[in-house]
């Protein structure tokens, strides 16, 4: 059976286009991985102007930008000891926009029919799954802004590890499985059990909007500008989180199922009866009522499935109440549980998640031929 | 349960004081609805229209969960019972132009016998709409109310 693996990545599910190497080995204690290049292009200037994301142009500046990082990828690595070292090529499948999903998959496949190499199919939230599995190791990583436009318009950074290095044990992070993992992002929020590796049971997940949705658009009432969550909670570090009680939903209820949607409706009736606010104090009472919500549901689901490890995936899962909060109160309730949160440069969209997601597949033998699989905005994650 | 109506030409107000009162208005629509329409709804963020949406779904018989589609745009949902029409859910929050609805596959769905067709923000995507589309207008102040209006 394969024990190690390398495997080349692409993400182009959203705003981020990303291209990644990641090598990995499977050991009786699990898989260690290492992220040898790290390439992100990030479309969020681009989509500044137009206050989101617009699937037409998302579309276009993945296909004019992954050509350039996969160049950027051979000017470290020659093609030909690439071809060489890569056993498969990862890629995101879905969920995400068609279009721009699309872009990324056909890239990987026409790479993975030259190369004559096995492709992987990838769950964007699989990815951010295992995410939590990549260290960032000071010692021999350097992280750079490489190019940025004149206009500073877009901007892409690389992270790579110098050669040379070793899987380390020590510094690795392992699943403790029965393992409960809360997917936070503007998309999803869901509470998966994991019993085995690549392994899924939705416990519970939002009946409305997504918890990064409930940011974004909270901030916009609040007028903050795109992209509104992370505005909202540099803002929020300057507010009393207590200022306005906004509603928690769903927490007595036994099931493990979130609702945002009221909470912006709050919000509105809020600054349309209070006409002098403390823009801080609302965003930190906003953050507040997310994050009790989000913290709550993920302890509900503790007592109710005993887990033996815990962890937070997707976009959300950067914020920092929400990093500490939930580590916290795990201590306090749940001191046996095993707590994981990815590192910061791997929370948001990247491809590394996806190759380390994509190393765990290869080394189960679940791969595809380049010529038979499709793209699905809706993909579930199974 | 409250529920009030009010007539002038072609436009209705309803009041909305509860989850009820969008439900009945959800089914009344319902039972309208044979397949091809198209429902554009307006209205500021949190004044329900994804409520709406959820609530007429299930009026339509669909029995899968109804969430907000912005992050996808577009997601389609079948009813139990084949016979009944498929609801088509679209929110164009962040769209900036028309030209990019045939890139999300909405002319796949749109106005097909088979199909309601309902769009969040639709005010953003007027000029692609037919002219017999049914228009819900959600505010929150100083009441919280829906007008509706359709061409005669």
């Amino acid at each position: 059976m394969k024990k190690t693996a390398t495997i080349l990545s692409i993400e182009t599910s959203c705003d981020e286009t990303a291209v990644a190497l990641v090598r990995g080995e499977k050991t009786t204690k699990g898989y260690n991985l290492i992220v040898e290049e790290n390439l992100v292009h990030s479309q969020i200037p681009v989509h500044r102007k137009t206050g989101g994301v617009v699937p037409e142009v998302a579309a276009r500046e993945h296909a004019v930008r992954l050509p350039h990082l996969l160049d950027q990828l051979s000017k470290r690595i020659p093609k030909q000891e690439l071809r060489k070292r890569v056993d498969a090529v990862a890629v995101t499948a879905g969920p995400g926009l068609m279009t721009s999903l699309l872009v990324g998959v056909e890239v990987a496949k026409t790479i993975a029919l030259a190369w004559e190499k096995p492709i992987i199919p990838v769950n964007h939230l699989e990815g951010h799954i295992y995410a939590n599995l990549l260290q960032v190791n000071l010692q021999n990583q350097k992280s750079k802004v490489i190019s940025q436009t004149t206009e500073g318009k877009t901007q892409m950074t690389r992270t790579s590890a110098r050669g040379g290095s070793v899987f380390d044990e020590k510094t690795q992070n392992y699943f403790k499985f029965p393992l409960l993992v809360l997917i936070v992002s503007g998309g999803h929020t869901e509470l998966v059990l994991m019993k085995r590796h690549l392994n899924y049971e939705l416990l519970g997940s939002t009946r409305d909007d997504a918890a990064g949705e409930a940011f974004d658009k909270t901030a916009k009432l609040l007028g903050l500008p795109y992209p509104g969550g992370p505005v909202l909670s540099r803002l929020a570090m300057h507010g009393n989180p207590h200022a306005v009680l906004f509603p928690r939903p769903m927490l007595d209820h036994k099931d493990l199922a979130f609702s945002f949607s009221g909470l912006k409706t709050s919000v509105s009736r809020y600054l349309q009866l209070h006409k002098h606010i403390n823009k801080a104090d609302v965003a930190a009472s906003i953050e507040e009522a997310i994050v009790a919500t989000l913290v709550g549901k993920t302890l509900q689901a503790v007592r109710q499935r005993s887990p033996a490890g815990v962890i937070i995936a997707g976009g959300v899962s950067a914020n920092r109440v929400l990093r500490t909060r939930l580590q916290t109160e795990l201590r306090k309730t749940a001191p046996a549980v095993t707590f994981l949160k990815p590192e910061l440069r791997y929370a948001t969209d990247n491809a590394a998640m996806i190759g380390a997601a994509g190393v765990v597949r290869y080394l189960n033998n679940k791969t595809t031929s380049p010529i038979s699989f499709v793209v699905n905005p809706h993909l579930p994650l199974r | 349960m409250r529920y009030t109506k009010t007539k002038r030409q072609n436009t209705k107000t309803y009041r909305l004081q509860s989850l009820a009162a969008t439900e009945k208005l959800a089914e009344e629509i319902a039972g309208t609805l044979k397949g091809g329409e198209v429902i554009g709804l307006t209205g500021e963020l949190g004044a329900g229209k994804t409520t709406f949406v959820q609530a007429l779904a299930r009026a339509l018989n669909i029995k899968d969960l109804v969430k907000s589609p912005t992050f996808t745009i577009l997601q389609v949902y079948s009813p139990e019972r084949s016979k009944q029409p498929r609801l088509c859910h679209v929110d164009v929050y962040r769209l900036s132009n028309t030209e990019e609805l045939a890139a999300l596959g909405l002319y796949d769905y749109l106005s097909k016998p088979d199909t309601v067709t309902v769009i969040e923000w639709a005010e953003k995507i007027k000029k692609a709409l037919p002219a017999t589309t049914l228009w819900l207008t959600f505010s929150l102040f100083p009441k919280r109310t829906v007008q509706t209006k359709q061409q005669p």
